[in-house]
């Protein structure tokens, strides 16, 4: 059921550089098929968007690019900084930690940071914290230089309090650096959430709905803020969204997703009339039995800490 | 059952107090009945007559609770919770706390003292007076008096009244000290009791409180922005004055030297050295020089303050060191000749030396601390934060670690023979074991109930090394137990990994119950290892530290203070060194697993890593106490390390508030001190029940813990009333 499969080039980019190579990725949790043989690939410098009904399996595919989870079959190749070679993040040493897994704090090493769907801040650290934290694990100095107050920790201290600041301005909380994460309103809570996942350098940010849960005027700002990302920061953003309008207006290709399958990949102008994707929103009288009969809704899978794989993969 | 809800509230609130009040009458008082006999007790209280008085609290209090909302409003109104704090500290010190030493009096307190003293002809009748021989009961009449004329101001608003109250307050105050002072150099002993100087505060709390009830009309004390005016107007000026007023109390009142019969004040010291071959500078400080240096002191520590010029701070910093200095040679000279002298048995320097000198010391501590917050004041620029910086509340923090510094150096010494042993072995050493312990708790937010093991690892480690267990080290290892710290350090260090490697996948309960599992690991190896920890007789005869460094020769050993000066260093290193350790990265990392540890690891964080290191952190500061704790009592054995001290540390923490170093100290050195506090005060077996009531009542009213964590106090009361003045943002040109 491969409805359309356009492969849209970005609009500007003649031959563009791959930075997730997705083949082929199936996930399953016990019986249940959460991912089924998805394959995308994202594109560096583009706003690629994941949209698909509830259930789909965006969130899972979140985290298996992220190495929350690890896929049973299939490929992802990652090379998220400019330059990198593409590497499979889930058969070399790189991003394997102590355990033999996918690490996620390496995948967020090798330049990828993300949002979390239900916000998931530090609230007992400041604003400003929240973001150094982010910042400092590209640092060096450990406990020891910390402790005896050496030169160069005292720098790297200077220099992530400088970027935290930067990083405020760009995401416009600077107002509020000294006020408790946990006492920001929701959007501004949505903002300090980039705003941290920006501090760590990355090359792709993976935004997991954004949007949720903030009203028209603030929908608006953050998509002028996932473009300024995009365009002056030169990071390849892969979004979850809901909110159509949104993802219309900044997305410059669509993936969209059914029971864990992917039906329909292209720009928003193909996918807006692809009868696939209709049919996924609106509901068909007696079409598409396969996706029907084969895959189920998966488990809630927003909550990583409830997640089978997420049990084993915690280290 | 159609009971309109209120008056059913009523009755069941009605009910829970006077139940309150039966249980408070079976906890105060001696144990009675057998172990067999259970219902001796209950039955002894509830017939007993004073069961009355109890039930009349449990009244009191369920009126104070139904008609909170009548009495709340003179309770905020300003000089209210001055009063009432004054009016609790003088009752402590008229009920617990002892007013004399001398084994004449039984028991110490203020009421056996009083009959004592009353009964007592060669007693001046203006100090017996106050003791009650005119009325009985005098002191407890003085303070109700006080009290409830401050009350009445307080309710009236009567300026008069309240300028009355005031007055009479201090008036009672001084009088209580001077009376207090008199009868103790009646008795001629060496006086280390507290009740005095207690009441004599609480008495200056009330004053201040009518004096703020007879200025100020409004509705509503502002506590919070009174305390940070006072302490914002010029930083540093506060310690300045309380400096002045412990000098002056030092300089005029306060013993100086207590051998044999005579307990001379500063005006007495010349006289009793003169001919006794004091040196030219020693017999000068005594006679006038001291109070040359004081005065100039106090004159630079105000300016510095007050003026906030550098040179005047600096001056006011080498002077009070230099002065410090000064006061302790001519402390060692003169109770050198006392020692030769052999008064008391005396047999060298710094014995029979009153709280006076002592005191002076404190007060030349804290008119340097003036100069230095007044220094830091003035260069406090944040670079990195171009536009805004916090103000942090900090001027009074860097106060109290001011006054607690001068504290811990100079009281220990006054304090008596006992209390000492226990400032060492007991609340010194659980503090050291606070900090390490905070860190894996509070700061990465892991459950250890198994700490104690650390402290076990170094105990044997330096028992190894100084060659007291069965297992000898090879000859070049042979070390004094000062060198065996490092070694302690690194062995803690590999145990708190090994630990920790297996161990971190496991969450909450489930890590708890592993290092539970940890710690009784190591004890029973301690006990069954009989060829390597010679088993349950443990080990004896570790030495005591010694420093042989080219001229440099220091014995440990004679005296408690000697240990208590070598952990203080150990101490103010590690928190040094920990404080820093919070506000760098690493300590924003632990902060960030506690909080989120999803969130942490899809932000970089190797939580692994970071975990490991809190672990590794707090067991190398668990086995420096460990060095320490084997070497001051020489003997260990299996016994010092059960599973009871490990959940003590735990509760030491909490109580204090996790993740607060302050409050890890705070915390530990309360919890350490009020065991041996009660043992005055009610029957020893009723100890443990009494502190079980004080922590029970902490986490029901305080729960974030005496001194909470700035990055702890939100998660636990919740978002809406932490906009502190810790996190006040303010334009950088006013942020001072």
């Amino acid at each position: 059921m491969t409805a359309v499969t356009s492969t849209a080039p970005e609009p500007t980019a003649t031959n563009p550089e791959v930075v997730y190579d997705v083949k082929d990725v199936t996930l399953r949790f016990g019986g249940v098929t959460s991912l089924n043989k998805v394959s995308l690939q994202m594109h560096r410098g583009e706003i690629l968007a994941v949209i698909g009904p509830n259930g789909a399996g965006k969130t899972s595919l979140f985290n298996s690019l992220t190495g929350v989870y690890t896929p049973q079959e299939g490929s992802i190749m990652l090379a998220a900084r400019k330059g990198d070679e593409l590497t499979s993040i889930l058969h070399d040493p790189r991003f394997y930690g102590a355990r033999k897994s996918t690490a996620t704090h390496l995948i967020n090493r090798h330049g990828v940071a993300r949002t979390f769907q239900n916000i998931r801040l530090f609230p007992a650290l400041t604003a400003l914290e929240n973001i150094k934290v982010g910042v400092e694990t590209r640092q060096k100095s450990g406990p020891v230089s910390a402790m005896l107050g050496m030169p160069w920790q005292r720098r790297e201290e200077r220099e992530s309090t400088e970027r935290a600041y930067e990083l405020l301005r760009f995401v416009g909380l600077t107002a509020r650096a000294n006020d408790l994460a946990g006492a920001l309103a929701y959007g501004e809570q949505r903002r300090l959430e980039i705003a941290r996942a920006l501090g760590t350098e990355p090359g792709v940010i993976l935004l997991d709905e954004p949007a949720a849960g903030t009203n028209p005027a603030e929908k608006r700002e953050l998509a002028e803020l996932i473009r300024r990302i995009n365009v002056e920061d030169n990071v390849s953003v892969l979004l979850i969204e809901h909110d159509m309008k949104l993802v219309m207006s900044i997305a410059h290709r669509l993936v969209v997703l059914n029971f864990g399958e992917k039906i329909a990949e292209g720009k928003p102008a193909d996918i807006q009339r692809n009868p696939a994707v209709i049919a996924a929103y609106l509901g068909t009288t007696n079409d598409e039995p396969e996706a029907a009969t084969t895959a189920q809704p998966e488990p809630n899978t927003t909550d990583l800490d409830s997640g089978p794989a997420a049990e084993g993969d915690e280290s | 059952m159609r009971n309109s809800g209120l008056f059913n509230d009523h009755v069941k609130r009605l009910l829970g107090c006077l139940a309150g009040g039966v249980v408070l009458a079976l906890m105060v008082g001696n144990q009675e009945g057998v172990q067999r006999d259970f219902g001796y007790a209950f039955r002894a209280a509830i017939f007993s007559p004073r069961l009355v008085v109890f039930l009349g609290f449990g009244l009191a209090l369920f009126v104070a609770i139904t008609y909170w909302s009548r009495i709340s409003p003179y309770f905020v109104r300003p000089g209210a919770r001055p009063l009432a704090a004054g009016a609790a500290a003088v009752v402590a010190s008229y009920g617990l706390l002892h007013w004399t030493d001398s084994n004449q009096v039984t028991g110490g307190k203020l009421g056996a003292l009083s009959s004592a003293v009353s009964g007592t002809d060669g007693i001046s009748s203006f100090t017996r007076t106050f003791f009650g021989s005119v009325v009985p009961g005098t002191p407890w009449l003085l303070l109700v008096v006080v009290v409830a004329l401050g009350v009445v101001s307080l309710v009236l608003r009567l300026p008069v009244l309240a300028w009355l109250a005031a007055g009479l307050g201090l008036l009672v105050g001084v009088w209580g000290y001077i009376a207090q002072s008199a009868v103790s150099d009646y008795l001629k002993t060496a006086d280390h009791s507290t009740g005095a100087q207690v009441a004599i505060l609480g008495y200056a709390a009330i004053a201040s409180g009518c004096f703020v009830i007879a200025r100020s009309q409004t509705d509503q004390a502002d506590t919070v922005g009174f305390i940070e005016r006072v302490f914002g107007w010029r930083p540093g000026f506060p310690l300045a004055v309380l400096g002045t007023a412990v000098g002056l109390v030092a300089l005029l009142t306060a013993t100086w030297f207590s051998p044999a019969d005579r307990n001379p004040h500063l005006s007495g010291m010349t006289n009793l050295f003169s001919g006794e071959g004091l040196s030219a500078i020693s017999s000068a400080y005594l006679s006038w020089l001291v109070w040359v240096i004081f005065v100039v002191a106090l004159a630079l520590a105000f300016a510095a303050t007050y003026l906030s010029r550098q040179a005047f701070s600096w001056a006011s910093i080498v002077i009070g060191l230099g002065a410090v200095v000064l006061t302790l040679t001519t402390m060692h000279e003169f109770s050198s000749i006392g020692g030769k002298s052999g008064f008391d048995g005396a047999n060298g320097p710094w014995q029979n030396i009153g709280a006076g000198p002592w005191m002076l010391c404190g007060a030349f501590t804290m008119f340097a601390g003036a100069g230095w917050i007044a220094l830091r004041q003035g260069r406090r620029v944040d670079p990195a934060a171009p536009t805004v910086v916090a103000k942090a509340g900090s001027n009074l923090n860097q106060v109290l670690i001011i006054v607690v510094l001068a504290g811990a150096l100079f009281y220990p010494p006054t304090a008596t023979q006992f209390w000492q042993t226990v400032i060492v072995a007991e609340i010194g050493i659980y503090v050291l074991l606070a900090i390490g312990l905070n860190v894996v708790v509070g700061w990465a937010g892991l459950l250890d109930l198994g700490f104690i093991a650390f402290y076990a690892i170094g105990s044997y480690t330096t028992a190894y090394l100084t060659g007291t267990l069965p297992i000898k080290p090879p000859d070049w290892l042979h070390l004094t137990p000062l060198a065996a710290i490092p070694f302690a350090i690194v062995i803690c260090l590999l145990a708190g990994l090994a630990l920790g490697a297996p161990t971190l996948r496991l969450r909450g309960d489930y890590l708890a119950i592993v290092t539970l599992g940890f710690g009784e690991i190591i004890r029973i190896v301690a006990v069954n290892a009989d060829k390597v920890t010679n088993g349950p007789k443990g080990a004896f005869g570790i030495p005591q530290p010694v420093i042989h460094l080219g001229p440099i020769h220091i014995q440990w050993g004679q005296s408690a203070l000697q240990f208590w000066y070598l952990l203080l260093v150990l101490i103010g290193v590690t928190v040094l060194l920990f404080n820093r350790l919070e506000h760098s990265r690493l300590g924003r990392a632990w902060a960030a697993i506690r909080e989120d540890e999803v969130a942490a690891q899809a932000t970089g964080i190797n939580t692994t890593r970071v975990k490991l290191l809190a672990f590794a952190i707090g067991a190398s500061t668990s086995g420096v106490a460990g060095v320490f704790f084997a070497s001051q009592i020489g003997y260990i054995n299996p016994d010092n390390f059960l599973l009871n001290n490990s959940i003590l540390v735990v509760a030491y923490v909490v109580f204090g508030g996790m993740g607060s170093l302050p409050g890890a100290i705070a915390g530990a050195a309360t919890l350490t001190w009020l065991p041996e506090f009660l043992k005055d005060q009610v029957p020893a077996e009723d100890r443990q029940m009494w502190i079980g009531a004080v922590i029970l009542l902490m986490m029901i009213f305080r729960p974030a813990g005496l001194i909470p964590a700035k990055r702890r106090a939100a998660e636990l009361s919740g978002f809406d009333g932490v906009k502190s003045a810790e996190t006040v943002a303010v334009p950088a040109g006013e942020g001072m």
